[in-house]
């Protein structure tokens, strides 16, 4: 952390600040130029508020040099995590396909989709038995016995499953049947969740909140990380902008600054982020060509009586000439699928 | 100058660079010493690691001991360094045991 000094203030000024910084433990690199003073703060910085410094006199800017979060930072491990799930490995040098259902509805719904996309080539089938509506009048989920019809399609499929948890009493009845416990969007800064989760020791696949920055979402994995569990899968599923034609704004531009940032795998949702069938394959092969860790993807065999987001869940003859799409994106980007 | 003469030279001066050197490392050693002495007594009767009064007349001192060709400015930067170790050391002696 630097601190910059304005023009020409009094020696006080910076004697104060100085004293604060040894105070409370910190060494300081002081430089003094012919108009600025600058203090180099060395010492764990992650701890200071910078606005308690920019408030002492004399103070023109604080800077930190180093990110606020550490654990799913690049500086704190440079190769990449690999998360694994019921042999599905998230992060390595295949890229993986998520797919299925917004809600599971029924035994004979969840099977036949989970049948068409692993024949596709899908590896983990998703689908949510607790369901975040934003209506409290719209279908709210199965529970743990649409979890049971998850996990008895993607054994008989051979894949690892992924659903929603959206309170920690959740937890518990969920692990038995989920290889993957997804956060939603709208919990990513639901902390006492996160604190809970960074307990278990089962991959976490954390949607970014849809106003939430990209240091903001980091800092939330990190809760999740701070709590010894490091298998945190990174989800980008739009985010809020001006723009009101797609539901959200796919932040496409995220994937390759988390992957930058951090160590962490990253995939993207496209079917939240716009909300309409027929952008979600385009946004899909983008995903893919940007270099995302997998692709998260909603597929229904009768979306237009679907209990939940039909309207942005592909068919799945048009999941399986996306695969057959990704299929040649996925080896120009250097990696398999 | 031939080339070679040149050569041999400047490896004199960098030999003579590197004995001055080692007199200047074990001199700041020396004087992290005193800072780390200091640092324990200050550790013991409480009292505060920065004095910013004492680092003033340090430099002052060493302005008015410098005399060329660095300047008065140049050797207050460097010291500037020099008293940032200190105080790091006199901070941990102080905050031992």
């Amino acid at each position: 952390m630097v601190i910059v000094m304005e023009k020409h203030t009094a020696e006080s000024n910076i004697e104060r600040v100085m004293a604060e910084l040894v105070t409370r433990g910190f060494d300081v690199h002081r430089s003094t130029g012919s108009e600025h003073t600058v203090l180099g703060v060395v010492g764990d910085v992650a701890k200071i508020d910078t606005r308690e410094f920019e408030l002492f006199d004399g103070v023109q800017e604080v800077v930190r040099i180093t990110e606020p979060y550490k654990l799913s930072s690049r500086t704190f491990r440079r190769e990449k995590t690999v998360v694994k799930a019921r042999g599905v490995e998230i992060g390595g040098a295949d890229v993986v396909i998520m797919a299925g259902p917004c809600t599971i509805e029924s035994e004979k719904q969840v099977f036949e989709i989970a049948r068409r996309v692993a024949r596709s080539g899908a590896r983990v089938l998703r689908g949510g038995a607790y369901k975040p509506r934003t209506s409290p009048y719209a279908f709210q989920g199965m529970g743990v016995e649409g979890l049971k019809l998850l996990r008895g399609a993607a054994d008989e499929n051979r894949m690892a499953t992924v659903s929603e948890v959206m309170e920690i009493s959740q937890i518990e009845g969920m692990l038995p049947f989920v290889d993957i416990l997804q956060v939603g969007a709208r919990n990513m800064q639901n902390f006492n969740l996160l604190t809970a989760l960074g307990q278990i020791r089962k991959p976490i696949l954390l949607k970014r909140g849809m106003s939430a920055t990209i240091q903001e979402w980091l800092l939330a994995a990190e809760y999740i990380m701070n709590g010894g569990n490091y298998d945190v899968i990174l989800c980008e599923r739009g985010i809020r902008t001006f723009e009101t034609y797609t539901r959200n704004t796919l932040d496409i531009s995220a994937i390759p600054v988390i992957d930058k940032l951090s160590h962490l795998p990253i995939i993207a949702d496209p079917s939240h982020a716009t909300g309409r069938r027929d952008k979600v394959m385009p946004l899909a092969r983008a995903i893919v060509a940007a270099g995302a860790d997998g692709v998260l993807i909603e597929v229904h065999n009768d979306p237009d009586h679907a209990l939940c987001d039909g309207p942005q869940s592909l068919y799945p003859d048009q999941f399986a000439r996306l695969m057959d799409e990704l299929r040649i994106i996925v080896p120009a980007v250097g990696r398999r699928l | 100058m031939e080339r070679s003469d040149a050569e041999r030279e400047i490896t004199r001066i960098r030999d003579a660079i590197d004995r001055v050197d080692e007199v200047i490392v074990r001199l700041l050693n020396q004087r992290a010493k005193y800072a780390i002495e200091i640092g324990e007594i200050k550790g013991h009767l409480g009292l505060p690691v920065y004095a910013p009064e004492r680092e003033k007349e340090v430099l002052l001192h060493i302005e008015k001991t410098c005399d060329g060709p660095l300047d008065a400015q140049s050797m207050r930067r460097l010291f500037e360094r020099i008293i940032d170790e200190s105080r790091r050391v006199e901070r941990e002696a102080a905050t031992e045991k």
